[in-house]
């Protein structure tokens, strides 16, 4: 009986032969991750299991990014401590506006494929897009990890999802997710692990393949992992991972369910107010108006996204009455949109840079707050109500590219509808 | 350490419905400068007012809820706040999966099934190893048992005190 990418790398984890879904097992973790938001929680837990030495923090990274830079006291405070205990047990730290940890995992060559990572964000299925098999996990387990380099798994159900087909210019991963969200609905595949295949993966850049795995925690999926291919060993080598070693599934794998999305005919979709299930086509809501646009986050704050804003708003203003904040997903993205000349395109158009970070998608960093009434159009994963910290403003989601056309025109827009809505890299 | 016998917990149901997001209902992500135990009081009370001090009258209860309890980022603390609030298991037709996994780390038994028959007030008399639920009109339920590691897991307490006396992980 064959195995699935995620049951091979459980497996091995677990020194077994093979394992299968259902099963608990315990496994070697080779890299954990700490944001700020569960940081302060999480080394208490540490101390309370009081072990001296912690082998394992020269594989853990502390991550200060959602709280980049702190609003208040206590957050401050949090990174203080953060500091301090990266330094006292040797952990790398990346502190505020170098990033989001689901892009500085990958940047800084922390992962590789065939890896097993835990990170205190359920975002952290994104290091799937690496063949890793990356999941959420919260303080209690994170200690657990930090003092005996262990942690249990049950292991999941694969879902495996051919995506057939070619996206057509203008349409994006972000679309994708969206499309099956309104499919499947929010935790439509709860607990399982998601194997992404089929033509229109391979046609992804990395960037776009991060946000298709990124954006797979809101379909309740425990892990979404992609099978590694040239592009994938080209990346990590450039940024000093260790040598990947890629997994695959075997042709005999046994799947929970195998679905099948023809691509082809895929239009830019966004989410609706208050729901990230509730989906439409952009074109169907071109009459509904915005005034806040958000590029950014653990999902859509990458450089292609960067560039999809450019390519719309080069030589153009934002619509009267809106405005429009950028939030890169690391400083390496930062500087790369700067030599780019993205960022002077941008705040020409009329859009502000804040602090790499996930202050675009989480109100607690409280810089950003909509005012009453607002509607705000942004790339983030989430747009539950009051998520921006006002629950009488709202939210609706879509990719860079419809995040940009709609701060173009003031509506919601279908970003092939406007000039350098097809942008594409040409890498 | 004396292990918590799951075999037979018995209380009152509390029902709350769907989808039930306890970032919102039941954490400080809102409320940053509130102790767990001032967030005991008010917890769930947006979804069915008076909560806590029902279930406080009660002596404890048993939660009952709908579709992916939990959903979301799911802060570990909720569970800390329903120990707090005398919760002594959460039955759901499904869980968020942080959810899930931080109620086994915490020593918080839960079980899945389909709940939707089950009454609120009603008392219930729930076997957390075996998954067999025994209702005020004596009619059961069974719901699939968990494995015998998360089990354990709960009958220690959660992951941090079982790691205590079995560092080396050995279930």
């Amino acid at each position: 009986m064959g195995s699935t990418i995620s049951e091979k790398i459980l497996a091995t984890h677990a020194q077994r032969a093979s394992v299968k879904a259902g099963d608990v097992v315990v496994c070697d973790v080779d890299y954990a991750m700490i944001t700020d938001t569960r940081a302060s929680n999480s080394i208490k837990m540490i101390n309370r299991i009081g072990k001296k030495q912690l082998e394992f923090a020269s594989k853990t990274a502390l991550v200060l990014d959602h709280y980049s830079p702190p609003p208040n006291l206590e957050a401050a405070q949090i990174h203080t401590e953060m500091r301090s205990f990266a330094k006292q047990e040797g952990t790398q730290l990346y502190d505020i506006g170098d990033g989001i940890c689901h892009q500085v995992l990958p940047e800084g060559g922390h992962l590789t494929a065939g890896n097993l990572i835990v990170g205190t964000d359920t975002h952290s299925t994104t290091y799937g897009a690496f063949n890793a098999l990356g999941t959420g996990i919260e303080g209690t387990d994170i200690s657990a990890v930090m003092t005996t380099g262990k942690l249990w798994f049950r292991v999941p159900e694969t879902v495996r999802v051919s995506l057939n087909g070619q996206l057509q210019p203008g349409v994006w991963s972000k679309d994708l997710t969206l499309h099956m969200l309104g499919k499947f609905g929010a935790e439509g595949l709860n607990y399982k692990a998601i194997e992404y295949v089929g033509q229109a993966v391979a046609a992804m850049d990395i960037d776009d393949r991060m946000t298709l795995c990124n954006h797979a925690a809101e379909l309740g999926a425990k892990a979404a992992i992609l099978e590694a291919d040239d592009k994938t060993i080209d990346w990590l080598n450039a940024h000093g991972a260790q040598t990947p070693k890629p997994v695959f599934a075997d042709a005999d794998a046994i799947y929970s369910q195998c679905l099948e999305i023809d691509v082809n005919l895929l239009a830019p979709q966004v989410a609706r107010k208050h729901q990230v299930d509730d989906i439409v086509a952009a074109h169907e809501v071109s009459k509904q108006a915005i005034q806040f646009a958000l590029i950014g986050t653990c999902t859509n704050g990458r450089l292609d996204d960067i560039r999809q804003a450019a390519a719309i708003l080069k030589g153009h203003k934002l619509a009267a009455g809106v405005r429009m904040i950028v939030t890169p997903a690391s400083r390496k993205i930062y500087l790369a949109a700067l030599r780019e000349g993205l960022i002077e395109i941008l705040t020409t158009a009329g859009a502000s840079f804040e602090s790499a970070g996930c202050g675009t998608c989480v109100g607690i960093t409280n810089h950003l707050v909509p005012g009453d009434g607002d509607t705000v159009i942004s790339t983030a994963n989430r747009n539950f109500k009051g998520r921006l910290s006002n629950p009488d403003s709202e939210i609706w989601l879509g990719s860079a590219a419809t995040v940009a056309a709609s701060a173009l025109t003031g509506f919601i827009t279908d970003p092939r509808t406007v000039s350098g809505g097809d942008w594409r890299s040409n890498v | 350490m004396s292990k918590v016998d799951l075999s037979c917990l018995q209380g009152q149901a509390f029902v709350l419905g769907d989808h039930i997001n306890t970032d919102l209902h039941c954490s400080g992500k809102y409320l940053p400068n509130q102790s767990v135990e001032a967030i005991a009081k008010i917890a769930f009370d947006k979804l069915s007012p008076g909560f806590a001090v029902k279930l406080a009258t009660a002596n404890g209860g048993i939660l009952i809820a709908g579709d992916s309890f939990g959903i979301n980022s799911s802060r570990e603390q909720a569970v800390h706040i329903m120990k707090i609030m005398n919760i002594r298991g959460i039955i759901a037709k499904s869980f968020g999966r942080q959810f899930f996994r931080n109620a086994i780390n915490n020593g918080m038994p839960v079980l899945e099934c389909d709940t939707s028959a089950l009454l609120d007030g009603e008392t219930l008399k729930v076997d957390f190893s075996t998954g067999k639920i025994t209702r005020a009109n004596l009619s059961t339920l069974e719901a699939p048992p968990l494995p015998k590691e998360m089990i354990k897991l709960i009958e220690f307490g959660g992951l941090i005190p079982f790691l205590k006396e079995h560092p080396d992980w050995k279930f």
